[in-house]
């Protein structure tokens, strides 16, 4: 018990070690690349330089940052009104089917989001699904133009990310303890009230894994804007892909990597110092 | 139970393992080119004439195929199809591989005139694959195609949202500029500046960027009029009759795509043998019967019906190729014309 | 009545969420080429599905990929998982961040960050490249599933090997292993579907000669709508259900 195991050392050590290789350092590598500067023949010219940070800084790029921010705003909080009643409409369900409902929720969740993006054109085209419908019931006499739009994108992050914030809240809500709604009832709080004081406060958790989970997603997904947005609309994500693969403007585009993953950590610490530490978020993402 | 599971997904993955290198032993040439730009037929039949198979991708813009080229260092592909005004920049930075001409007799079906231009003189680096233009196209059953005669007609405010653009910065600025009479390949930074300023108002109209396929906006309805390469054109009205191509009075912006091979191929044989294939008249002319470009194969063009030849979407007529231009390299200029492009695509 | 609202709504989000899938699924078998209409029913995309060389290709390098980097992810992920429930090390806060870390990361930001690593390190971008990116982002998934599973698990049992005479991988392989296999083997199932489903991360690392399925899906879908893709789509959304079912199952046997 003395001499250290072979296998403990492996274990960890294999895993640690991968973790390093695969995971650190390609981010201290966008860390330096975000300082160097840019070569037009080559990848980067090794000399310091702030020119990545102030292409990003500039105003045309800025404007991408703030509308990129915007939206994965909406389209979380968009996410956590629609997704937190069914959340808990699920958690409440009183039947010995209530693991099938949840699967249908988790199989959305695993099924590839490039494929939900595409099955939305054929709802959102000018010969889709609600243009045929709303044409036939005399809503409107002139198909819509949704896709191509701003709308467009948006309407596909939030499809796309449901799922994501309801099994978080779905987690946390069902470990609500319905005694302490009780309690609150026999104390005189009304329905608001005690879901207000109680509910949210408790499963505040599950809306900060949530919102994790669909904010950093909304300002990544580049195909989301590409497939439904008409290559018009640029997310963060649509942005970083352009400098890497396109403009190869390697250190405007790890700054604004370096920026995004940023935002990641200033929300985990704001996760973390809400009394939830890290360990304890397989169970809430509810893979 | 478990465990014979485990022994079972590891046994499939070693299978998997072992056949890996014999995938490779099977020649192959990997081809990267424009997307909507090859009839798979014809990839078929190259494979069933030669037993190579051939792995294909695509790309949209010579600037993404000129980033990817880099990062793989000129490995992994055996040819590409850059345009005539990146061949410069390929042959300067040394990522191209001169070609063998001895493997490739059927050269000699190519119109003399396409060969042997400033951007690779005696084409010691690529052979003309096609040639073609971009116009503008009209969906008649929204708009009365008579109204459209010039690039400068697309700022129409009637046009609203109804726009499309290609994802090409060249095509764009190129509209631009020809409205105020530059010309297409001006490095000058201030022509490129007041072209971007022109652009700015065109930004209401635009519905869409597209350059993977621009016709499939106009087929589904979604746009009515934009900019659109001849051969899209073609391929669009087959499909759609309402839909009218109109060379504009300013002239079209041409270009000529070309086949090379990177520098570091793995496959050169078999990348030569794709080349000398595609130059058979009966290939050329299959290729340009389904994807609607001009091809610079004079027996392939004998071989085409007279109704083909004659059409001017098609085959431009002589005056419009007299006032139109073809597209060259813009040399570090190139980089004056990216950043507005960046600007003009991510303002509002 | 509240109740009544809240099961109305409930359904409203299941439609929303299924009706575009559904709808995708229904005109894979629509017998005309531009689904504007419905012509009948017809099987003919999935039979051109079938005869598409290129398309089988990528279909068997998606599935090479995901099964190698779902076996390795599992390994590596199961051992992660056990350490951490069994050992007290130095750098364990560490460590549990560092995985809880590659989950939340934007997949644009690990894809271009692999990128760079395999650029700096001259390593051309390909089959390898591809495998060792899908690996380390299945791995922390796989950690987190059987972690799950371990932090039920009864220390007397490891107490009671050691007493007799087991050491540390003894322990692990034939008290702990077949215990968490049904976690393990739904890690490897989450693992294998996370790699068929990945687009972000591999649309940067992967190499010219070695198409995969996602990137492919996504080429064919920027060209517009075409009832090939949907037959495509339809058969990754079945195989999809097949696997959350698959894990399910495996992870809600009581032990």
């Amino acid at each position: 018990m003395t001499r250290p195991s072979f296998f403990k050392v492996a274990a960890i050590g294999g895993t640690a070690a991968w973790l390093a290789v695969f995971a650190l350092l390609p981010f201290l590598l966008i860390l330096v690349v975000s300082f160097l500067a840019r070569d037009p023949s080559s990848f980067v010219a090794p000399s310091f330089s702030l020119e990545g940070y102030a292409t990003i800084g500039d105003g045309a790029f800025l404007r991408i940052f703030l509308d990129s921010l915007a939206w994965a705003a909406i389209t979380a909080a968009a996410c956590l009104v629609l997704g937190y009643p069914f959340a808990y409409g699920l958690a409440r369900l009183r039947t010995k089917r209530k693991n099938l409902f949840l699967l249908l929720i988790i199989i959305p969740f695993w099924t590839n989001s490039l494929i939900r993006t595409y099955a939305l054109i054929f709802i959102l085209k000018a010969q889709g699904l609600l243009n045929t419908l709303l044409l036939g019931l005399g809503l409107v006499d002139q198909p819509l133009e949704i896709l191509y739009t701003d709308t467009a994108v948006l309407v596909g992050l939030i499809y796309t990310l449901l799922p994501f914030m309801i099994l978080p809240l779905y987690s946390s809500i069902e470990k609500l303890d319905p005694r302490l709604l009780e309690a609150a009832k026999d104390l005189g709080a009304g329905r608001f009230r005690a879901f207000f004081a109680v509910s949210l406060p408790l499963t505040w958790p599950g809306i900060l894994a949530g919102t994790m989970l669909t904010f950093l997603p909304a300002l990544g997904m580049f195909y989301v804007a590409d497939v439904l947005g008409g290559a018009k609309s640029l997310l963060i994500g649509n942005f970083i892909k352009n400098q890497f693969l396109t403009a190869r403007d390697w250190p405007t585009g790890s700054a604004a990597s370096v920026v995004l993953t940023g935002i990641m950590i200033l929300l985990l610490l704001f996760y973390g110092g809400s009394g939830k530490g890290a360990p304890r978020k397989p169970e809430d993402i509810g893979a | 139970m478990m465990k014979k599971f485990l022994v079972l997904a590891l046994a499939l993955c070693l299978c998997l393992l072992i056949s890996l290198p014999a995938w490779a032993a099977k020649g192959e040439v990997v081809v990267y080119n424009w997307t909507e730009y090859m009839p798979d037929a014809v990839l078929a039949q190259f494979t069933k004439e030669t037993g190579i198979k051939v792995v294909y991708s695509t790309f949209d813009s010579n600037e993404a195929m000129y980033a990817k080229l880099k990062l793989v260092g000129a490995k992994g592909y055996d040819v590409i199809v850059p345009s005539a005004y990146f061949m410069q920049k390929l042959r300067a930075e040394n990522l191209l591989r001169p070609l063998e001409k001895a493997k490739l007799p059927n050269l000699k079906n190519l119109d003399a005139n396409v060969l042997d231009k400033p951007y690779d003189p005696g084409n010691a680096y690529s052979v003309p694959y096609m040639w073609g233009g971009a116009g503008i196209l009209v969906d008649s059953a929204k708009f009365d195609p008579k109204t459209v005669t010039s690039w400068a007609d697309l700022w129409k405010p009637e046009f609203k949202n109804q726009l499309l653009l290609h994802d090409d910065v060249r095509d764009v600025f190129g509209a631009a500029l020809l409205i105020k009479g530059k010309s297409l390949n001006t490095t000058d930074a201030k022509d490129i500046e007041a072209a971007y300023a022109l652009l700015e108002k065109l930004v209401p109209n635009v519905r869409v960027y597209n350059s993977e396929s621009p016709k499939t906006p106009f087929l589904n309805k979604e746009v009515a009029v934009g900019m659109i390469w001849n051969g899209e054109a073609m391929r669009a009205i087959e499909e759609d009759s309402k839909l009218v191509f109109v060379w504009p009075k300013e002239g079209g912006m041409f270009w000529t795509d070309c086949l090379a091979v990177p520098k570091n191929a793995p496959n050169p044989d078999n990348a030569h043998a794709f080349i000398n294939f595609l130059m058979r008249p009966d290939i050329a002319k299959a290729i340009v019967e389904e994807v609607g470009y001009c091809t610079p194969n004079k027996e392939a063009l004998k071989m085409l019906p007279a109704e083909l030849r004659e059409n001017p979407t098609a085959y431009p007529p002589a005056e419009v190729l007299k006032r139109s231009e073809f597209q060259n390299d813009v040399g570090d200029a190139a980089l004056v014309y990216e950043k507005y492009w960046e600007m003009l695509k991510t303002g509002k | 009545m509240l109740r009544r609202i809240r099961l109305a709504y409930m359904a409203l989000v299941y439609l929303f969420l299924y009706l575009p899938i559904v709808v995708l699924i229904v005109f894979s078998f629509n017998n005309s080429k531009y689904s504007t209409g419905w012509k009948g029913f017809s099987l003919r995309w999935y039979g051109e599905l079938l005869s598409d060389a290129q398309l089988l290709d990528a279909a068997l390098n998606s599935l090479t990929v995901a099964s190698l980097s779902a076996t390795c992810a599992t390994i590596l992920g199961t051992l992660a998982a056990w350490a951490l429930h069994r050992y007290d090390f130095k750098a364990k806060k560490l460590f549990q961040t560092g995985l809880f870390i590659v989950i939340m990361s934007p997949d644009i930001v690990m894809g271009v960050s692999l990128l760079m690593l395999f650029v700096a390190v001259q390593l051309e971008p390909g089959f390898v490249t591809l495998l060792l990116a899908h690996i380390t982002f299945s791995l922390p998934f796989v950690a987190v599933t059987v972690a799950s599973r371990l932090a039920g698990f009864d220390k007397h049992v490891v107490e009671a090997a050691q007493d007799l005479g087991a050491d540390e991988y003894e322990t692990f392989r034939h008290v702990i292993l077949p215990m968490v296999m049904p976690a393990v083997l739904a890690g490897w199932l989450l693992s294998f579907t996370l790699s068929l489903d990945d687009v972000i991360i591999s649309f940067f690392v992967t190499g010219p000669g070695y198409e995969i399925l996602p990137l492919r899906i996504y080429s064919m879908v920027k060209l517009g709508v075409k009832p090939v893709v949907n037959a495509l789509c339809a058969i990754m959304v079945a195989a999809t259900v097949v696997v959350v079912f698959a894990s399910q199952i495996l992870l809600k046997e009581k032990k």
